[in-house]
C-alpha cells in the first residue's frame, strides 16, 4: 500500500516550498482580518494543518497502485457520503453541507472533486484510446459528473457544484474527447441561453441580476460585492500596509475570513502583492504539469494535470467573485480561506500531486 | 495498475490539450489581473475615496444658543442644563430588563410598549432618552448606580425663560422634527426672526467607525461656536411692573417707547403665556395653551387693532390745520350733537360743551368740534397724514403676526367693499371710530411722530439696530398747538384726564389723550362719562379704554400706550394705568 520511506527524498521539495510560503501568507492574512490577532482564526487553521500534515504526508507515501485500484471505492464512499449529508447533514447558513465525523465537520463535496477526478483517470486510461474519443465513451463520465453536480446543488451548494462539473469536463476534454462536441455544445448553450433565462426562478434573475449590476441592492445582496471592490481598489498600487487594511477590520467586509479572504490580502499589499500571489499560484499551477509531459500513462497524466488544475482554477473563481467579474456562488480561495474541509481537501490534492510528481514510470512501477 | 501501451498519437493529444488549457488559465489570470489593475491603479482614487467615506463618520455637536438680554443685560433667554435618563443598548444586552428596574426604582411611569418598539429602531452606539431626570431622581439613581449598566445620566442644553413676561416678545423654540436635526430651531417671535443670529455654528466630531457604527476613535474635533447674544431695548422692571399694572381678569396692552429714539422699553399683553413649557414639553398645558379662547398666544400691543377712538384725534386736528380748515381762535358750539343730511351725530358729553376752540376740543376731547371739521375734510388727506405719522404700517422689528391695521380711504372703500365714500363716515372716522383699527404700538409710535414733530424714529427692539427716522416733517406752529392742547388735556381743569394730576400729585406731569373706543353703538352721548356705568351691559359689549400719554410733558421722553378691552372709559381705567407706568420709567429712569 506504501512506498518505501526513502522514496520521501524524491518529492518534489520546490513544490512543496512553495506551498508553505503560499500557506504562510494565509496564516499572516488570517491573522490581519482578524484585527491583528491570531484569535480566532489563525491559530485554528495553524492547529488544522499541523494537524493534517502526517496524513498528507502519508498520501505522498501512497502507491499509485492503491489510488489507482480502490478510485471506484472512493467515489461510491463519497457518494454515501453525499446522500448521508442531505438526509442527515448539519445545517449552516441556509445550506446542509456538513456531516459529523468523529468530531469534524465535514463537508464531503470537497472531496468529491478529488474522488471525481481520480475515478475519471481510471476510466479514461482504461479506455487504452488510440486518438480522439468518440461521444458515446465520454456519456459515463458526463452522467457522473451531472449527478455529483446535482447531488452537491441541492444542498444546496453551487460553487462546489459548478466546480465539480467543471473538472469533469476539463477531464473530458484533457482526455481527447473529440474537439466538436466541446465547441457543439457550448454554441448550443450560448444559443438557448435566453429561453434557460425564463426559467429561472424571479430570485435567480434577481442574482444574475445584482451580480451584472451590483448597485441595484447596495445593501442586500450587492453589498458583498460593493464592500469587497471598495476595500481592493483602495489597496492601490503599493497597499495600504500590513495591518492597515481599514475596510476589513473595520468590518465592512463580510465573510472576509472565508470567500472574501483575497480582498484583506490585496487591500493590504495592492495590486503588486496580488500580482505576485497569481503568479505563486500560476507556478504552483505549472509545477506538476510540467511533469506530465514527460509521463505516458494517461491515469497519471489526468491525475496530475486535473488536480493541479482544480486548486488554480478554484484560484481565480474565487479572485473573479472578490473583484466583481463572476457572481458571488461561494467557493474558497486555497490555502488562504478559513475553513478545515477545504484545507484538507487542498492538502491531499497537493500530497496526490507531490505523489505522482515523483514517479518514473520507467522503474518498476508498473511491474 | 496495468500499463497501457499508450499510442504517441494519444499522448500528443493529452499534451495538445494541456496546452490549450494551460492557455485558457493564463488567459482567465490575465483578465484577472487586468480588472485588478482597473480597480487598483485606474480607479484608485475612486475607491479610496468610497473606503473613507465608509470608515468616517461626522458627529454634529449642538452650539449653544446666543442669550438673549435686556437692555441693562438682565436674561431674558438663556441655556440651562437638562439631565435625561438615557439607555445605550450596546451596554447591556439586559437593558429592558435594567429600564423595568430604574421604572420601579425612581417611578418614572415608563411606557414599555412603546419604548421597546422605539428602542428596536435605534442603532445600538447611540442612546435613547428615556425621561427627564430630576436632582431627587439623579441622587436616587446614583445611589444605585451599580444596578445599571446600560443606563446613564446625560446632560444636555435646553433654553431657559426666567421671567414669563417676555413669552409674547421673545417666542419660543420647536423640537426638531426629524432625527437628523441636532437643534431644535426658534419657531416664533425674535427667537424665530433672530434664528441665525442665535444659532451658532455646530462642532464636529470626526471619527472612524466600523460597519456596525461604533466608533472605533476619534480623529478630530471641530468645537461648535456660541450663537450671538441679542440685547433688547426692553427693561426688564418697567416690563415687570407693567405687566402687574394690566387688570388680570381683562385683556388688554401696554407699549413703552423711548421718544428720541424709538427703544420699546416694555410691551405687554394680558393673558400671556410661559415660554417653558415648549421646553419642558408639558404638553397637556401646550394643549391647553392653543385651545385657549382668550388667545394668550396673541400679543395685543402688535397684533391686537382697536378703533383708536379720541386718541385719534389730534390726527384730525392736524388735517385741519394743514388744509388751512381751522382757524385756531374761531369757536364752534357744541350743543350736544351735529347734523348731517337728515343724521344726528352726538358728543359724548349730552348737554354740549357750549363754545369750543381747537385746544378746547382735544382737552376736553369734543367730539361735536371735529363733526364741523369732519364736514370740510377729505378723508384721504386723513388717511395720507396717518401713513405719515406711523399708521397703516407693519413694523419689521422681527415680531411674528405683526399687522399694519387700517385707516381708511376712497381708494380702499372702493376696492374692499366696493362702495363709494360717505362724508358721514368722515365724520366718525375724525372721531377715531368706523373702520380705523390701530395697534397700541402704532398709537405710541403716532405719538413719537407729534412729539418729534413728524419725522420719527422707527420702532425698534434690537438694541444694536440703529436709529432711523421717517416720516415727513410738521410745521412746528401745528405741532406746538396740539401739543399744548394734549398737555392741558392732563394738566388743566376740565381736561379729560385731569384727574390724574389731582390724584397722584407726585407722579410725573405728563400729557396725553384718552381714548373710549365703541364695541357695539350704544347711546354715543354717554361714551366718555366718568360716571357712566355699563354693568347692565354684557362685558364684551363694554368700550374699549384708551390713553396715550408722554412724560415728562415739557421735555417728553417717555411715551405709554394703553388698551384695556372691554374697560369702560379712556379717562377712568387706561389713563391711570399709563401715568403709573410713565411714572415709574420717569423714577427708575429706564
Amino acid at each position: 500500500m506504501f512506498r518505501e520511506f526513502k522514496s520521501i527524498y524524491n518529492l518534489n521539495w520546490i513544490y512543496v516550498f512553495i506551498l508553505l510560503i503560499i500557506f504562510w501568507i494565509g496564516e499572516i492574512n488570517l491573522y490581519s482580518a482578524a484585527g491583528g490577532s491570531l484569535d480566532p482564526w489563525a491559530s485554528n487553521q495553524l492547529i488544522r494543518f499541523l494537524f493534517f500534515l502526517p496524513l498528507f504526508f502519508l498520501v505522498t507515501m501512497l502507491e499509485p497502485k492503491f489510488i489507482y485500484n480502490f478510485a471506484e471505492i472512493f467515489l461510491i464512499l463519497v457518494l454515501i457520503g453525499l446522500i448521508t449529508t442531505l438526509i442527515f447533514g448539519y445545517t449552516g447558513m441556509g445550506a446542509t453541507r456538513w456531516i459529523r465525523i468523529a468530531g469534524f465537520n465535514l463537508q464531503v463535496s470537497e472531496f468529491t472533486k478529488i474522488a471525481l477526478v481520480i475515478f475519471m483517470a481510471k476510466y479514461f486510461h482504461k479506455l487504452n484510446a488510440e486518438k480522439t474519443i468518440g461521444l458515446f465513451k465520454s456519456i459515463l463520465p458526463l452522467l457522473v459528473s451531472i449527478i455529483f453536480f446535482l447531488l452537491v446543488a441541492i444542498q444546496p451548494d453551487l460553487g462546489t457544484a459548478v466546480i465539480i462539473l467543471a473538472l469533469g469536463l476539463v477531464v473530458i476534454f484533457y482526455a481527447g474527447i473529440k474537439l466538436i462536441y466541446p465547441l457543439l455544445s457550448l454554441g448550443i448553450i450560448l444559443s438557448i441561453s435566453p429561453i434557460l433565462w425564463t426559467f429561472l426562478k424571479p430570485y435567480q434573475q434577481n442574482r444574475i441580476q445584482i451580480f451584472l449590476n451590483p448597485d441595484l441592492d447596495p445593501l442586500g445582496k450587492g453589498y458583498h460585492i460593493i464592500q469587497s471592490k471598495i476595500a481592493i481598489g483602495s489597496g492601490g498600487l503599493q497597499g495600504n500596509g500590513f495591518l492597515e487594511g481599514s475596510q476589513s477590520s473595520l468590518d465592512f467586509l463580510p465573510e472576509k475570513e472565508t470567500d472574501f479572504v483575497f480582498a484583506i490580502f490585496s487591500e493590504q499589499f495592492g495590486f503588486t502583492g496580488s500580482i505576485l500571489l497569481i503568479s505563486l499560484f500560476f507556478i504552483m499551477f505549472l509545477i506538476p504539469i510540467l511533469k506530465t509531459y514527460k509521463l505516458t500513462q494517461v491515469f497519471n497524466k489526468i491525475i496530475l494535470f486535473v488536480l493541479s488544475f482544480k486548486i488554480f482554477f478554484e484560484f481565480l473563481i474565487n479572485i473573479s467573485m472578490t473583484i466583481g467579474i463572476l457572481p458571488v456562488v461561494g467557493v474558497a480561495l486555497p490555502f488562504m480561506s478559513y475553513g478545515g474541509s477545504s484545507l484538507l481537501s487542498n492538502l491531499i490534492i497537493c500530497a496526490l500531486l507531490l505523489n505522482f510528481m515523483s514517479i518514473n514510470e520507467n522503474k518498476r512501477m508498473f511491474s | 495498475m496495468e500499463k497501457n501501451k499508450t499510442s504517441e498519437d494519444s499522448i500528443k493529444i493529452l499534451n495538445r490539450r494541456s496546452f490549450i488549457i494551460i492557455i485558457f488559465a493564463a488567459i482567465l489570470s490575465l483578465i484577472v489581473s487586468l480588472r485588478l489593475f482597473s480597480l487598483q491603479v485606474i480607479n484608485f482614487n475612486f475607491y479610496k475615496k468610497k473606503s473613507v467615506e465608509n470608515k468616517l463618520s461626522i458627529k454634529l455637536i449642538p452650539p449653544l444658543r446666543g442669550d438673549i438680554y435686556d437692555s441693562k443685560k438682565n436674561l431674558l433667554a438663556g441655556s440651562s442644563s437638562l439631565y435625561e435618563f438615557v439607555v445605550f443598548k450596546n451596554l447591556s444586552k439586559d437593558h429592558l430588563h435594567e429600564i423595568k428596574k430604574l421604572d420601579s426604582l425612581i417611578k418614572l411611569k415608563l411606557n414599555f410598549g412603546e419604548i421597546s418598539k422605539q428602542l428596536k429602531k435605534y442603532n445600538e452606539y447611540s442612546g435613547f432618552s428615556l425621561s427627564r431626570a430630576s436632582w431627587e431622581q439623579i441622587v436616587e439613581f446614583e445611589k444605585n448606580k451599580f444596578l445599571f449598566n446600560s443606563i446613564k445620566i446625560i446632560e444636555s442644553k435646553k433654553r431657559y425663560y426666567p421671567y414669563q413676561n417676555f413669552s409674547q416678545i421673545i417666542g419660543y423654540m420647536g423640537q426638531p422634527t426629524q432625527s437628523s436635526e441636532i437643534y431644535s430651531k426658534g419657531v416664533f417671535h425674535l427667537e424665530r426672526s433672530y434664528e441665525k443670529h442665535l444659532r451658532g455654528t455646530p462642532g464636529k466630531i470626526f471619527s472612524e467607525v466600523n460597519a456596525k457604527g461604533k466608533t472605533i476613535r476619534e480623529i478630530s474635533i471641530e468645537k461648535s461656536i456660541k450663537g450671538n447674544d441679542l440685547d433688547l431695548t426692553l427693561d426688564l422692571n418697567l416690563q415687570n411692573y407693567a405687566q402687574s399694572q394690566l387688570p388680570s381678569d381683562k385683556k388688554g396692552s401696554i407699549v413703552v417707547i423711548n421718544v428720541s429714539d424709538g427703544s420699546i422699553l416694555s410691551m405687554n399683553s394680558n393673558p400671556t403665556f410661559d415660554a417653558q413649557i415648549f421646553e419642558d414639553r408639558k404638553n397637556n398645558k401646550i394643549k391647553d395653551l392653543l385651545n385657549d379662547d382668550q388667545k394668550p398666544l396673541l400679543n395685543r400691543a402688535f397684533s391686537g387693532f382697536y378703533p383708536p377712538g379720541s386718541v385719534f384725534k389730534p390726527i384730525s386736528a392736524l388735517v385741519g390745520l394743514q388744509k388751512n380748515l381751522i382757524d385756531t381762535k374761531k369757536e364752534v358750539f357744541c350743543k350736544g350733537h351735529s347734523s348731517l343730511g337728515d343724521r344726528k351725530y352726538y358728543c359724548w358729553k349730552k348737554e354740549g360743551h357750549g363754545k369750543v376752540n381747537l385746544k378746547k376740543a382735544i382737552k376736553e376731547s369734543c367730539d361735536v368740534y371735529f363733526y364741523e371739521l369732519a364736514k370740510k375734510t377729505n378723508i384721504d388727506d386723513i388717511a395720507s397724514l396717518s401713513t405719515n405719522l406711523g399708521l397703516n404700517k407693519e413694523y419689521d422689528i422681527g415680531l411674528s403676526n405683526i399687522g399694519k391695521g387700517l385707516v381708511p380711504s376712497k381708494k380702499w372703500k372702493r376696492a374692499f367693499l366696493d362702495e363709494g365714500w360717505y362724508q358721514g363716515e368722515t365724520l366718525i372716522t375724525c372721531i377715531g371710530q368706523g373702520y380705523n383699527q390701530t395697534s397700541p404700538l402704532q398709537l405710541a409710535t403716532l405719538y413719537s411722530a407729534i412729539l418729534n414733530g413728524g419725522k420719527y424714529p422707527i420702532p425698534k427692539i434690537n438694541k444694536n439696530t440703529p436709529t432711523r427716522f421717517t416720516g415727513k416733517s410738521l410745521n412746528n406752529e401745528h405741532k406746538k398747538i396740539i401739543i399744548n392742547s394734549l398737555n392741558a388735556a392732563v394738566q388743566e381743569p376740565r381736561g379729560t384726564a385731569y384727574k390724574l394730576s389731582i390724584s397722584n400729585p407726585a407722579f410725573v406731569k405728563i400729557g396725553g389723550k384718552t381714548g373710549t373706543s365703541q364695541v357695539i353703538r350704544i347711546k354715543e352721548s354717554e361714551r366718555e362719562d366718568d360716571e357712566y356705568k355699563l354693568k347692565q351691559i354684557e362685558e364684551r359689549f363694554k368700550d374699549h379704554s384708551l390713553f396715550v400719554g408722554y412724560a415728562p410733558y415739557n421735555n417728553p421722553k417717555y411715551i405709554a400706550s394703553v388698551i384695556i378691552e372691554n374697560g369702560g372709559s379712556g379717562s377712568a381705567v387706561a389713563a391711570p394705568i399709563a401715568h403709573r407706568v410713565l411714572d415709574f420709567a420717569h423714577k427708575n429712569n429706564v
